[in-house]
């Protein structure tokens, strides 16, 4: 799909860019660096879809979201802050909702936000901010070393970018050879719905007032179906039509109806059916992940815990330097047993 | 013979192989992305976000392949990913603040002998 060379280059140019980008002491050229990646990124894709030719490439909001969703992605492990990190986080869950919305996959989109942006990305920003200490009055917010710092940032582009290198390769590669993609949807989970046909064929004038749906069945890539009135309805995919024959059965009076639009099959019906239906067993092992999980949040956060002795020494010499007249042995022993920082303060004076 | 697509109008159009390279790229950049993240950041807390980033790649992926073949067992397995993500959010994030209150500190090293 698009020479190797240019590939590689292109990617030589990316991993210069994030490496450029991740955080360091001194010198900082995050902006400089998340530039040159994100227009490594962007020739990428122009090259891809000059390869393919302009009526095979996807729409102009993948493009939006992709932008958007690999900024913010970027974004999350460059910003030295977390709070910043946890919301640019949250950025490219929305742009991978988009993403979802573009694949017509409208209910995972959905849940995508309820569950990510409104209920993961919330619990990380609390234990962020349980987990952060307040800057003391008059002294400034300072970033601790370990946020403005990355650990090895060459070693680790190197190795993230020689393995998107042979992912990249083997995709092109592989989707290549894929088998043709699937044209439409069968509708043989009409048949499993009798009550929302009979609601939309009544709607449309299809099915007498006041009958119902005694059976419906999938035949040869049709539904067939038999309603109260003794009436039977034939939905006709591949000719669009539906057939209608009266009562006494012979096709003379068979009356033909366009396909009402909205008699389809839609994705969270599909969904529904293939998460209730197929893979009913998963549900439950979903269900045990869930309940283990709080379970064992639950058991670990009622834990006691004990500023470790290495910590509590720490603190003792920043406080005996803080306060001249604090003396660690006249309070001995000090409670450091989990406490907030202010009452460890109390505690000195 | 009438038009095919129109009927079933909530997927207007086949995917093409090539717009599948292109979700598949994206969600390939996405999972590198957040490998580095993990690599290089020392914040227990970032590195954790790290691996819910690898996690929205991987769901990309699994619904740009779903769509391809109109298989919606790409879907099913994406709300399994969501379950493991959440899980794994309650587990590291009760994790985190019991490491923070005892070293009072988010750094990875500070991690590095750990005795039973």
């Amino acid at each position: 799909m698009i020479n190797p060379y240019l590939l590689f280059g292109l990617l030589v140019v990316g991993g210069v860019g994030v490496t450029l980008a991740l955080p360091r002491r001194g010198v900082n050229p995050q902006v400089l660096g998340a530039g040159v990646a994100g227009l490594a990124g962007g020739l990428l894709m122009l090259f891809l879809g000059l390869n393919a030719g302009t009526e095979k490439i996807p729409n102009i909001f993948f493009y939006l979201f992709a932008a958007v969703g690999l900024g913010g992605a970027l974004r999350v492990i460059t910003h030295p802050r977390p709070v910043y990190a946890a919301l640019y986080f949250i950025m490219t869950v929305l742009a991978s909702a988009g993403l979802f919305l573009v694949l017509s996959a409208e209910f995972m989109a959905f849940a995508l936000i309820i569950v990510y942006a409104g209920a993961i990305l919330i619990t990380y920003l609390f234990v962020i901010m349980l987990a952060t200490q307040a800057p003391e009055e008059g002294q400034e917010d300072v970033l601790a070393d370990y946020d403005t710092q990355a650990n090895e940032p060459i070693a680790a582009t190197v190795v993230g970018f020689v393995l998107l290198a042979a992912l990249t390769v083997m995709l092109f590669k592989g989707t290549g050879a894929l088998p043709a993609p699937a044209k439409t949807i069968p509708d043989v989970l009409l048949a499993d719905m009798p009550r929302k046909v009979e609601r939309l064929l009544g709607t449309n004038g299809i099915m007498a007032k006041g009958d119902v749906i005694d059976r419906a069945d999938w035949v040869k890539g049709m539904v067939e179906i038999t309603t109260s009135g003794g009436e039977k309805i034939i939905l006709d995919r591949a000719s669009n039509t539906l057939n209608a024959v009266g009562a006494d059965g012979t096709w003379s009076v068979l009356k033909q109806h366009a396909w009402p639009e909205d008699l389809r099959v839609t994705n969270a019906e599909l969904l529904g059916f293939n998460l209730l239906r197929d893979h009913p067993g998963t549900i439950e092992i979903a269900g045990v992940i869930l309940l283990m999980a709080m379970l064992g949040a639950v058991v670990l956060s009622r834990k006691q815990v004990q500023l470790d002795d290495d910590a509590k020494q720490a603190r003792v010499t920043q406080l005996a330097q803080a306060d001249p007249s604090f003396d660690a042995g006249s309070e001995s022993p000090i409670e450091l047993v989990q406490q907030p920082a202010s009452s460890l303060e109390e505690a000195a004076r | 013979m009438m038009n095919l697509t129109l009927a079933q109008s909530g997927f207007p159009e086949v995917m093409s192989q090539v717009t599948l390279g292109h979700y598949l790229v994206v969600a390939a950049i996405m999972f590198v992305l957040g490998m580095i993240g993990f690599l290089t950041r020392r914040n227990l807390i970032i590195m954790f976000l790290c691996t819910e980033l690898m996690f929205q790649a991987a769901g990309i992926a699994l619904i740009a392949f779903g769509r391809y073949h109109l298989d919606f067992s790409g879907q099913t397995f994406v709300i399994f990913v969501l379950t493991v993500a959440a899980a794994e959010a309650a587990m590291a994030l009760a994790l985190i603040v019991l490491l923070y209150r005892r070293k009072e500190s988010l750094n990875a090293e500070e991690w590095k002998d750990l005795e039973g």
